[in-house]
């Protein structure tokens, strides 16, 4: 166990290296230049040089193959802009914005956590809803009921989400003024962030009504990205349940007399949580990207639609940046996900 | 197959994935418009009539004849796209099981650093720096699909490999590569399958939100999630334009999903009930 | 638990009624994005500006409505006879809003920080760009500006020295790059002067307050400016990339201002009854077809007529713009003078345009590409021209890319067929005559005309309005002969408010209106 956790933890540099090296080639396949894109239609062919230059891309991207040639030396191999990239990395400086100037990891601080709770509450009201019509199903299972509640899971699954988004804003929203359309707090109110969780924060500073008001303004984004989550958990609290409810002790408990729904509320329900858990943990993956889409409608500042501003902008330190610390969570992720399956399944060996 | 028929869920997708197949073959017969040059533009964003059945677009085009087009579109695409992925992902994961060593290693690692993008991130990127265009938003989406082949083919070629008749087979005398074809391969099949299916459905929702972002499809391609992002800001207008694509892609994509998960079921008898 | 659920929802449709309204003081305006800084000289784009212009204030500013110009923090400037010298009289007794006096040092260490890539508050390594001097002034001292010295006459006149006459100077130092920020709270700051956790310091109606990264910057009333407290307590700016989103918040009431809303929404608009539309007269503003002439068969001169002829202008600007366009007679807008007489649009004629095909060698057309920027109304546009240039048999495949691989492109000379638009950095004909078929147009159109191109030249040096306009007259003849690019619309600039928002009125610039006198009703 011990072995397999370390060579799992030392498994994941080799893998964040290639996500660095792969984030630069992306970016840099076509010529197309930052320095273009930020001084506009107006640059001239001298300005955008000029800039270039300042902003250190006129340097190869990987290896100076032209100056180790001309100079001889081999260190001049590596002045290229992936190395002084890589250095400064190693000292924890993601660099700044092209766009903004402000430091990348400024940035990620407020960006990450806002993406962090969008993402937690799209869970909870995925797993809250998959987990009843799961349970529902099961107990009504080969009926109508249990296709009816499969239809509303896997319809969960298949609106695309960036739909969804503007129906719920256009329903709930214009229409009906139930929840606010956008953003993470009534915009007159402040907040002094610790966490980045507002919903948490609220709490810290005691501001009650704004706890309120940050669970307000997260209904319609969570709900929009939550409802593919649901799908996925619908239908693994289904199928654990239908193998619980088929194991002895349940048969028993409700031979002895024991209520059905006290038997279902005690045992079955409980045992079949176990594999919901793992599911949630992968469904992360999902609402990270559905987030992109989300975020841009709802105006909410995570790192979805960050990167993706920062993709079209070509403003690499964001780029580079957030894709990497997205992809560090992400394998992390992961990894607890399989490492939880070793822990609850004793079977499982590595 | 009268198991299957059974599955009533696993019916109701077969019909649906059916009708698209039928639907889009016969799109360039069954509609008086052209989806891509018809253009009026007296007649633009027109509500549902008789003449215009769910309406016309900002061209005043007939908006059913393209979202008629748009299947046309969508299904062909995912199937390039999924055939693609899986060809490609499991001829690596095969080879990564059979060959083992140092090109498993390096296939693996290459495939932990694309898992390691979330999502549809990494297909944003590849769009953004090829150019945006259908074809490029293909060959995005293809490459995000390798992974999930990739693992499911080398974990059940490993599975099958320490097997009994493989082992007879290897020891008969037969090279890796002819095993691998003729033993290994029919054998692993069902995930394959099940991995395909499901991944259709996923594939045309993936599809839509490249073109929603403008990364995929170009006008004048009557492609659905083109169309929703050309209509959906006349929700209240004109809501046709958006609800009638939205639509599509929805019943399209719940085909595809409630036949895979019938078809995972068949292959898979722990979760069937 | 369906009555859990449901007083939850009962609850939340009780919040519901807390979020939409605020109290009257406080006006939220949704830009496209949030500016990337709000150092006024580094600030480039429009959203920028649009917060900038509230906190800084400028030498001379745009009168509120029309293109002319009225006195800033200058109450009055004059040239001398060959417009190589320009001195400004500044206003006494102003004050920054961290106490600091504005007078002609604090002009002079704006100007040489701006122009100086030496100075040391230009910060060039940091990543400040200074786009707008870039490219209004003609680059940095001693290396293509166009101001070679700053000097401080006394307190309150400060005198611009050139390297070559402008006549319009002072339109330039009106576009909404050049407010004056606070030089204590520049050097202060330093490289992260403008950035969210600094804000920035100048002179104007409002002053910063926060900036709260990916949601919003707000601003507060400065109380002692010098026209009396504007009736806004609170401004707050927030970015939606997303259009349609921004018009479902503002429809939702969390927002008072939309900025940059479609033409093709305004249906969507004009039946909200708590919506209204604030239309401003006359943009400055030219949508265009151009036709690079490095791509075959763009270089003949008839196919470039025969699509001028093929596209139906009128009737693409009634479909689309909802009434807020005129189809374009030339380049120049129609409020603006510098057009020749005589000269007017190709009209449609689809006959026409085949006939000049078939005279090129095209009877049966050819195949090319459109290029178009994905954003608002130009998609489809893009399709509308496109489908008129099938009518003619010319076959444009339509095609589009993100604005960095765009600008790049288009600059290189790569397509064949491209739509864009262009917005007057100042009310002077040059920003369009020398921006359309000056220096640039070869690179812009491959349109290589240097007899043109020297007429623009010229156009800039002579003093008097009569000899340029008929400098111009000649530039638009022989522009309208070589059809290097085709203007399709001018638009009216607009803004999209809640009932009740009053005191906004839209600049011909496009440039975001100072909010000095806007309110909302209770």
């Amino acid at each position: 166990m011990t072995t397999y956790l370390i060579r799992r933890v030392l498994g994941i540099i080799p893998v964040l290296l290639g996500v660095t090296f792969l984030v630069f080639a992306i970016n840099r396949i076509v010529p197309s230049n930052p320095a273009v894109a930020i001084l506009g239609d107006k640059g001239t062919v001298e300005s955008q040089r000029q800039l270039a230059e300042e902003l250190g891309l006129n340097k190869p991207v990987f290896f100076d193959v032209e100056g180790y040639r001309s100079s001889g030396r081999f260190g001049q191999l590596f002045d290229s802009q992936y190395f002084k990239y890589m250095g400064e990395l190693l000292t924890g400086n993601l660099g700044k914005s092209f766009m903004t100037r402000a430091p990348v990891t400024d940035s990620l601080k407020v960006r990450f956590p806002a993406t962090m709770e969008l993402a937690l509450f799209s869970i909870l009201i995925g797993s809250t809803l998959g987990i009843v019509l799961g349970v529902v199903a099961a107990l009504r299972r080969g009926t109508w009921v249990d296709t009816g509640m499969l239809f509303i899971a896997v319809s969960g699954v298949s609106f695309p989400v960036f739909w969804t988004a503007i129906v719920l804003i256009y329903l709930f929203s214009v229409q009906l003024g139930w929840f606010p359309p956008a953003g993470r707090l009534n915009v007159t109110s402040t907040l002094q962030p610790v966490t980045g969780l507002f919903v948490l924060d609220t709490l810290l500073r005691g501001q009650y009504k704004l706890f309120l008001d940050s669970l307000h303004h997260l209904v319609l984004p969570a709900f929009a990205l939550g409802t593919h989550a649901m799908a996925l958990i619908m239908r693994m609290t289904r199928s654990s349940m239908l193998d619980v409810l088929r194991r002895d002790y349940v048969r028993t408990a409700a031979s002895k007399g024991v209520p059905p729904l006290v038997v279902v509320m005690k045992h079955a329900f409980r045992n079949a949580l176990v594999p919901v858990v793992t599911v949630m943990g992968l469904s992360f993956g999902s609402l990270l990207s559905g987030a992109i889409l989300v975020e841009a409608i709802f105006n909410w500042p995570g790192v979805g639609s960050w990167i993706f501003n920062a993709i079209t902008q070509r403003d690499y330190p964001v780029i580079q940046g957030g894709v990497l610390f997205v992809a560090a969570v992400f394998i992390v992720l992961n990894m607890l996900v399989d490492l939880s399956y070793v822990l609850i399944d004793p079977r499982i060996r590595y | 197959m009268r198991r299957f028929l059974r599955n009533r869920s696993g019916v109701i997708g077969l019909a649906i994935v059916l009708f698209f197949t039928v639907a889009t073959l016969l799109a360039p017969v069954l509609r008086p418009y052209n989806a891509g040059t018809d253009r009026n533009l007296a007649k633009r964003l027109k509500p549902p009539s008789a003449e215009h059945v769910l309406g016309t677009d900002e061209l005043g085009r007939d908006v059913l004849t393209r979202v008629w087009h748009g299947g046309r579109v969508s299904l062909s695409v995912s199937l390039l796209v999924v055939g693609f992925s899986a060809v490609l992902g499991t001829a690596l994961g095969v080879l990564a099981a059979i060959m083992r060593g140092w090109l498993d290693l390096t296939l693996s690692w290459f495939v932990d650093i694309l898992l390691a993008f979330p999502g549809i991130l990494l297909a944003i990127a590849i769009v953004a720096a090829l150019g945006a265009n259908l074809t490029n938003a293909l060959i995005a989406i293809s490459i995000m699909g390798i992974p999930g082949y990739y693992r499911v083919m080398r974990s059940a070629v490993i599975g099958l490999r320490d097997l009994e008749f493989v082992q007879a087979a290897e020891a008969l005398g037969s090279s890796k590569f002819r095993v691998a074809v003729k033993h290994l391969l029919p054998n692993a099949l069902s995930p394959l399958i099940v991995q395909v299916t499901l991944a259709i459905g996923r594939t045309v929702l993936t599809i839509a939100s490249l073109g929603f972002l403008g990364l995929g499809a170009q006008p004048p391609t009557p492609e659905w999630g083109l169309m929703i992002k050309a209509g959906y800001s006349q929700f209240l207008t004109a809501p046709w334009l958006s609800i009638a694509p939205g639509f599509a892609i929805y019943l399209a994509v719940l085909g595809f999903n409630m036949l895979g998960d019938a078809i995972r079921d068949h292959f898979d008898p722990q979760l069937r009930t | 638990m369906k009555r859990v659920l449901l007083s939850l929802l009962v609850a939340f449709g009780l919040l519901g009624s807390a979020f939409a309204q605020q109290p009257g003081s406080t006006l939220v305006v949704g830009m496209s994005i949030l500016p990337n800084t709000i150092d006024s000289g580094d600030a480039n784009d429009s959203n920028a500006i649009a917060v900038t212009r509230q906190i800084v204030e400028r030498l001379v500013e745009l009168a509120p409505g029309n293109e002319g110009l009225v006195p800033g923090l200058a109450s009055s400037w004059e040239a001398n006879a060959d417009s190589t010298e320009w001195t400004f009289h500044l206003l006494q007794g102003v004050r920054f809003h961290d106490g600091t006096p504005f007078n002609a040092e604090a002009v002079k260490f704006s100007l040489d920080r701006w122009n100086d890539a030496a100075n040391p508050y230009h910060f060039g390594a940091e990543g400040k760009a200074y786009v707008g001097w870039r490219n209004l002034f003609g680059g940095f001292l001693g290396d293509g500006s166009a101001v070679s010295e700053v000097v401080v006459d006394d307190e309150y006149t400060v005198t611009l020295k050139l390297t070559r006459s402008i006549s319009f100077l002072p339109s330039l130092l009106a576009g909404g790059y050049f407010g004056f920020d606070s030089p204590a709270a520049v050097m202060a700051a330093g490289a992260n002067y403008g950035t969210p956790s600094v804000g920035s310091v100048g002179t104007g109606p409002y002053r910063f307050e926060r900036w709260e990264e990916g949601s919003r910057v707000v601003l507060t009333a400065n109380t002692e400016y010098r026209d009396g407290p504007p009736p806004t307590e609170t401004v707050v700016f927030v970015g939606v990339s997303d259009p349609t989103a921004r018009l479902a918040q503002l429809k939702a009431g969390a927002l008072d201002i939309a900025a940059a809303i479609s033409p093709s929404d305004l249906d969507s608009v004009l039946s909200d009854p708590n919506l209204e539309l604030v239309r401003g007269e006359g943009g400055l503003n030219t949508s265009y077809l151009a036709m690079h002439q490095n791509q075959k068969p763009m270089d003949d001169v008839r196919v470039r007529q025969a699509v001028a002829y093929a596209v139906d202008r009128v009737a693409i600007v009634d479909a689309f713009y909802a009434g807020q366009a005129v189809a374009a007679e030339d380049i120049i807008p129609d409020s603006l003078w510098g057009h020749a007489d005589g000269v007017g649009a190709y009209p449609y004629d689809p006959a026409k345009a085949r006939e000049l095909l078939t005279e090129a060698g095209y009877p049966n057309g050819f195949d090319t590409e459109l290029w178009y920027r994905n954003s608002g109304l130009e998609p489809v546009i893009a399709e509308a021209i496109a489908s008129y240039l099938a009518d003619v048999g010319i076959r444009a495949a339509l095609k589009t890319e993100d604005w960095a691989a765009f600008l790049a492109d288009y600059m290189a000379g790569n397509f064949p067929l491209y739509t864009l638009g262009w917005n007057a950095d100042f009310a002077d004909p040059d920003t369009f005559i020398y921006t359309f078929y000056g220096p640039q147009a070869v690179r812009r159109f491959g349109w290589n005309a240097p007899e043109v191109v020297t007429l623009t030249q010229e156009a800039r040096q002579v003093p008097g309005q009569a000899e340029r306009a008929a400098l111009y007259a000649q530039v638009v003849t022989a522009a309208h002969e070589a059809m290097p690019v085709l203007p399709l619309a001018h638009q009216s600039q607009f803004f999209v408010v809640r009932k009740g928002v009053t005191g906004l009125v839209p600049n011909p610039l496009g440039a975001f209106p100072v909010l000095a006198g806007t309110s909302k009703a209770q």
